[in-house]
């Protein structure tokens, strides 16, 4: 089993890694490119906290051959704040409340950014669907769906939404 | 209301930024320069004697550092007490679950690791094994403990005394059965372990913990090394809920492998070891027979419990407790008496959760419910007419100081509109009520306390030392907020250091609901302290008297005269050069009665403050599939004083899932003593989709006597009263009162069906007669 | 988790891989998006030599409508299924089923309707890891002489969970299988051999190619149901798809298949053809039709996937009721 030198690329930079075959994008970001936001959780495909977005898409990374993300524009959670600024998203998370362990919460935030992506006023139950592959354990969920639906679209009577958009 | 400036505001968590980010570490996620990958070898069998071990072969593969079994350990017992020390950290005899530990290997990458794993050899004779707890029981089973007779591994027998003669004086009396299969932690981070032994031979450990000191005792004892050369270190924690408050046979391995090879070692667990190898909830079979008087009073109760403990004691004598405690401390009750029996099985072993007693806590209210059918009052009635009061004891002689029991009840009844609903919704909608109490602590002898540290820096900014864990809950915020709160400073002006053994004092964990009350009180009362200090020096700048002083926003003050002001800096500073330093201690310890012990004397003050909450659901159940649809939920619970409404919300809210919402679906499905669920996928955890899509919260403030500015333990009593009112709301949707927990939808389904089935004969019969 | 060991094989077109897999046979196995195969991986039920992707054959990732049928490539993304126009309104039961899939974040970008079609059979037993699976004689599809999740079991019974398969029977679906020198069409149902042990026709040197579906003459509707404990992330227990072609409001002709209740998606002939020429809003010959589907599928179920056999059989009835309603535009 011979290891293959291949370019990833990780929230807009190129990371030149080499790799087994059997070796998981999950496995290469975490212990080869210290992006540990990513987390295991399950490996194999149940939990979502590996989910990181490949060519804009949400997917699991704990379920993607390392080699088959060549050429694919990757991006993690440390990927969605610019330099120190967070994004909407992230900082409407800290405002709800919607983080307890956080353990979850890159994985909740990568789901989350894919369908802000695409839906920038998402109402509650879109925004349940969306995070529905997202297993949290701590948080009932109640504070991520209003964080995620109020990210761009502060609503008024929520005492929580502090941000500006 | 004393005007705060932090407390009881919505102050987003201190350590949120790091989490969005994706910055903070958790154990996993350490990368010590030349570390090692070490993986554990399990028994695959559930009761056998381990004839041979051949570690050679794995030994020999290149790659492999070490390779270590019981017989590289001291082979000592540990146990939480004294009476309940049954379980090594490596077998060498015998195993007694699917899972127990047998050996460790540590190697330089996961390949090489699992393929040693393959190399060693372990030469067993199996053993007849049991998984029944009242099989188990019956003397002729296989014995698991040779000094536990009958598998019993705890009895608690509580008796107040008047049982019998209270039930003759009864009105109506009920016996009903309740059963529960046993639920799962599911934390999202899974266990993991970094070891290694520092240059100055301390070992330093990492792993998510609900309290380091817990864990520091036990690896000192198990390596024979001093206590201060142990330091368990702070780390981001995923989860704990009462599942990872105990010394893990894994943590020790851990080290010791990481001191063989003198390398740091890394274990990480998989979904199923987490699931198998660390905790359980506890299955039970608990009967209860409850007499009322003509108005629905409890006079008499007697309850018999039968938990199926696994392969060890763990907590035991706490865990066949505390389901009983919670009842007591909710309800008043003429008379009881308990005997709960905790039995070895041979399956994983079973520790506290955040439910603890699914089918005890449902009993109870579910057969408070029939008695109100039979009486024909509501269920709140019921509930009013039994709740505890403030200043009460119960039934083992706890002083309850704060209660507002009854506020929570009212609350959720209007709230909920639950008396406009309660009997008039449509066939198959439901409402259901559940109430509960929880423990603010455990006598916990020398370690129930715990001390805090504040040193002021040169620039008018603090460090707080505690020994209190956040498991994910937001202790961190909950210390930085009392801290900052009490020295006038802003919450990034405070860097805390917690949970890390080297340097901070005992405490005594996150797991007995204890650490705002104690932990978090400590860094108040050593805050105080230390803003004493602050305001002499400030005084004598300012040329008042020091209790004419307060601190806000970074300034020391004149109540009086507020324009009269100097910043803390620059006392923090004058101080210095006047050749003091501002710094303080505090501590808080809780007056409970010391002599009280579960099992031996199982009476007097248990800890100083309760917290009562009440769940009100109401569902929708689809006749045709029995599945349940939660149309709302309504949560209230007397916390004493809400420190910070939005983490109290959040608890809240992942207590409706995992108490409530975790009623439907979660438990654990065996064959021969094999968890057939052991993942996510087949244990259903609720997802966002699942839950109800309207959670009220209403925080009652009874504020407690002894509390940190009144604040009690929050959020377990909604987990509890939540698994009730789940119970009460379908079993109220269908009209069968249901005792078997989960209510998955097969059960409701073939409950539907009987009462129809019923229905028609009864139909059939009245047809004839006429 | 750990995958075992592999060669990775990364053909550039088609003919490239139908070499490849000429020449590996039973040593290679393909990922498309390798949602199913690579658990089966970490689990270590299977170890293959070699594993070949189709990262690169985009020309099989279509949907195309012609005149008498709607082809899918098999690389087509489950995604690419839900948002089709086409296969939302001619093909309803199909999109339904691709939308019920674990979840968004799992599979719909990654996984592949062909890696749906030809995902292994499941069994509560099976499924497991090797640890869980040591201490304790291999099952028939682990290469044993024993079956746990039936006494006395003499094969497999590993349950087929997939959810597309029984919408695309339902729907008349055909595959087209091609291999180095030439290619054959077969009904969808015959790519299923319900051996639970092998559960599929397919030829270790064949690529699934391409699905097609026939148009249907007359009014035809279809509907997928299936049902799980959990609102995503879970393989249905049971599960039904149904085409009803009718005329006139008369059902010309009808179309069961049950999923989850065996070793393949059940066509379920009986109660499909009592419909025939039966009125749309005849419910009680929908009731029937479904208590057929209900104990023929009976039969086949075994207590390997979760929840208890009695309400998985139960569940069938309802699923099966529930789609035809739906199909026959009978609103609840
Ligand atoms: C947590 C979880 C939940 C899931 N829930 C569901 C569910 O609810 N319903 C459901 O149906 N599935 C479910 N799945 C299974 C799987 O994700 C989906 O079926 C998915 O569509 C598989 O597609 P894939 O492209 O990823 O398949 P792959 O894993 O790539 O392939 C699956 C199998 O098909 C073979 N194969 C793939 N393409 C071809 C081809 N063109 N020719 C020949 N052989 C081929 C592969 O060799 C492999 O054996 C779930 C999986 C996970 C991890
Ligand atoms: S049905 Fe029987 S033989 Fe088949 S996978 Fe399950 S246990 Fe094994
Ligand atoms: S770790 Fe990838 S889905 Fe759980
Ligand atoms: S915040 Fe802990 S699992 Fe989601």
């Amino acid at each position: 089993m011979e290891k293959i030198t291949i370019t990833l690329n990780v929230n807009n930079e190129s990371h030149e890694v080499l790799v087994a075959p059997n070796d998981t994008l999950l496995e290469v970001l975490r212990d080869q490119l210290d992006f540990t936001g990513s987390k295991e959780s399950c490996g194999e495909g149940v939990c979502g906290s590996c989910t990181v977005h490949m060519d804009g898409k949400p997917v699991r990374a704990c379920l993607t051959l390392a080699l088959e993300a060549e050429n694919i524009e990757i991006k993690t959670v440390e990927g969605l704040a610019n330099g120190d600024e967070l994004s909407p998203l992230q900082q409407s998370f800290i405002d709800h409340g919607a983080v307890q362990c956080g353990f979850c919460t890159p994985g909740m935030l990568m789901s989350a950014d894919a369908l802000l992506n695409n839906n920038r006023q998402p109402d509650e139950a879109t925004v349940r669907k969306a995070i529905s592959g997202n297993i949290c354990r701590c948080t009932g969920y109640a504070k991520i769906v209003h964080a995620v639906a109020h990210a761009h679209n502060p609503h008024q009577g929520c005492c929580d939404c502090n941000h500006k958009e | 209301m004393s005007d705060y400036n932090l407390i009881g505001k919505r102050m987003p968590r201190v350590d949120s930024r790091s989490k969005v980010t994706g910055k903070v570490r958790f154990t996993a996620d350490l990368n010590l320069p030349g570390m090692l990958v070490g993986k554990v070898k399990r028994s695959p069998y559930a009761h056998a004697r381990i004839v041979k071990i051949d570690t050679s072969k794995a030994k020999a593969l290149p790659g492999v550092k070490a390779v270590v079994t019981g017989e590289d350990t001291e082979g000592v017992k540990w146990g939480v007490f004294a009476y309940t020390r049954d379980q090594q950290f490596i077998q060498m005899e015998k195993v007694r679950y699917i899972g127990d530990e047998v050996a460790g290997v540590a190697a330089v990458d996961e390949e090489t690791a699992l393929k040693a794993l393959d190399l060693i050899e372990v030469e067993y004779e199996e053993l007849p094994a049991v998984f029944d707890p009242l099989e188990a029981m019956a003397s002729k089973g296989p014995l698991i403990h040779d000094d536990f007779p009958d598998n019993i591994n705890v009895h608690v027998n509580i008796d107040t005394g008047s049982v019998d003669e209270n039930f003759e004086k009864s009105h109506y009396i009920r016996e009903d059965t309740f059963v529960a299969a046993e639920e799962s932690y599911f934390q999202a981070e899974p266990y993991a372990v970094v070891a290694r032994f520092d240059e100055e031979d301390c070992l330093e450990v990492w792993m998510p913990n609900g309290g380091p000191h817990m864990k520091s005792k036990p690896l000192s004892n198990a390596f024979k090394i001093p206590l201060h050369k142990v330091k368990v270190k702070k780390i981001a924690i995923g989860g704990a809920f009462g599942g990872r408050s105990e010394i893990c046979p894994v943590d020790y391995i851990c080290a010791l492998l990481a001191k063989r090879t003198k390398a740091p070692v890394k274990i990480q667990f998989t979904r199923e070891e987490n699931t198998i190898a660390t905790r359980q909830g506890h299955s039970m079979i608990v009967t209860h027979k409850t007499g009322v008087d003509k108005e629905g009073q409890v006079l008499a109760r007697e309850t018999t419990c039968y938990m199926d403990g696994g392969a060890y004691s763990s907590t035991g004598p706490i865990a066949t407790s505390v389901p009983f405690l919670s009842m007591e401390q909710a309800y008043r009750m003429g008379s009881v008496r308990y005997n709960g029996y905790r039995i070895y099985t041979n399956k994983p072993i079973r520790g506290m959760i955040r439910v603890h007693g699914r089918a005890f806590a449902c009993g109870v209210d579910t057969q408070l419910d029939m008695i109100a059918d039979h009486l024909s009052i509501d269920p709140v009635e019921i509930r009013l007419k039994n709740s505890r009061q403030p200043g009460e004891y119960t039934s083992t002689k706890s002083q309850v100081s704060s209660c507002a029991m009854d506020e929570t009840i009212l609350k959720a009844v209007e709230k909920s509109k639950f008396k406009e609903k309660w009997g008039k919704l449509p066939a198959y909608h439901g409402i259901g009520i559940g109430t509960n109490s929880v423990q603010t602590g455990f006598p916990m002898g020398i370690r129930g306390g715990s001390q805090a540290f504040i040193k002021f820096n040169e620039d008018g900014e603090a460090t707080v030392m505690s020994g209190v864990v956040d498991n994910g809950q937001g202790n961190d915020n909950m210390l930085v907020q009392i801290a900052a709160e009490e020295l006038g400073l802003l919450p990034e002006d405070i860097h805390l250091v917690s949970a890390d053994t080297e340097t901070t004092s005992s405490d005594p964990g996150s797991y007995s609901q204890v650490s705002t009350f104690v932990g978090g009180q400590a860094v108040q009362v050593a805050a105080k302290n230390c803003k004493k200090r602050l305001f002499d020096v400030a005084a004598k700048i300012l040329k008042v008297e020091p209790d004419t002083l307060a601190a806000k926003n970074r300034m020391i003050y004149v109540k009086d005269d507020p324009e009269k002001s100097i910043p803390i800096k620059k006392v923090v500073r004058i101080a210095l050069l006047n050749f003091t330093s501002v710094n303080a201690q505090g501590g808080y310890w809780p007056k409970v009665d010391m002599k009280r012990e579960w099992v031996s004397n199982p009476f007097g003050q248990m800890c100083e403050a309760f917290s009562f909450g009440t769940t009100i659901i109401e569902v929708k159940v689809d006749p045709d599939t029995g599945q349940v649809e939660v149309l709302e939920a309504t949560a209230v619970q007397d916390v004493g004083k809400a420190l910070n409404p939005l983490v109290l919300e959040g608890q809240f809210e992942g207590s409706i899932a995992m108490g409530g919402q975790a009623n439907l679906t979660e438990y654990h499905d065996w064959k021969d003593g094999r968890v057939l669920n052991p993942t996510m996928l087949e244990y259903k955890l609720p997802l966002a989709c699942d839950m109800p899509p309207k959670i009220n919260n209403i925080i009652v403030e009874s504020v407690d006597p002894k509390g940190p500015y009144g604040a009690k333990e929050a959020g377990m009593s909604i987990a509890m009263s939540a698994a009730q009112a789940y119970a009460a709301a379908v079993s109220n949707a269908i009209g069968v009162y249901l005792d078997s927990y989960p209510l998955t939808p097969d059960k409701i389904l073939a409950a539907i069906k009987k009462k129809q089935e019923e229905e028609a004969k009864q139909g059939a019969k009245k047809a004839r007669v006429n | 988790m750990r995958l075992p060991r592999f060669e990775y094989l990364e053909p550039d077109d088609l003919t490239q891989a139908l070499d490849m897999l000429a020449s590996h046979k039973e040593d290679v196995k393909i990922i498309a998006g390798g949602t199913d195969l690579l658990v089966r991986m970490k689990n270590q039920l299977l170890t293959p030599a070699f594993v070949m992707s189709m990262k690169q054959l985009s020309g099989l990732s279509y949907i195309k409508n012609h005149d008498d049928t709607l082809t899918i490539g098999a690389k087509t993304t489950l995604a690419d299924i839900v948002d089709s126009d086409d296969i939302q309104e001619g093909y309803t039961a199909l999109a339904q089923a691709a939308e019920r899939v674990g979840a968004e974040t799992i599979q719909h970008h990654r996984g592949t309707i062909s890696g749906n079609i030809l995902q292994d059979t499941r069994c509560i037993h099976y499924n497991q890891s090797r640890f869980h699976r040591s201490g304790r004689q291999p099952c028939h599809k682990d290469g044993g002489k024993i079956c746990y999740a039936r006494d006395e079991g003499d094969r497999c019974y590993s349950t087929y969970q997939g959810d597309m398969a029984p919408a695309l029977i339902a729907l008349e679906a055909k595959v087209v299988l091609s291999k180095k020198d030439g290619k054959r069409t077969i009904n969808l149902s015959d790519l299923f051999t319900s051996d639970g042990f092998h559960p599929f026709s397919i030829e270790p040197d064949e690529l699934l190619t391409e699905i097609i579906l026939p148009k249907q003459k007359n009014n035809s509707k279809s509907a997928y149901q299936r049902l799980s404990y959990r609102s995503a992330i879970d393989y249905p227990i049971t599960s039904a798809g149904v085409m009803i072609n009718s005329k006139a409001e008369k059902i010309k002709k009808a179309r069961i298949v049950v999923g989850s209740m065996s070793r393949a998606p059940l066509f379920m002939v009986k109660a499909s053809e009592t419909l025939a020429e039966k009125s749309l809003t005849d419910i009680d010959a929908f009731k029937e039709a479904a208590g057929i589907a209900m104990d023929n599928a009976g039969t086949f179920a075994v207590h390997n996937a979760g929840s208890t056999l009695e309400y998985r059989c139960d569940m069938t009835f309802v699923m099966v009721l529930k789609a035809l309603e739906q199909a026959a535009g009978i609103e609840k």
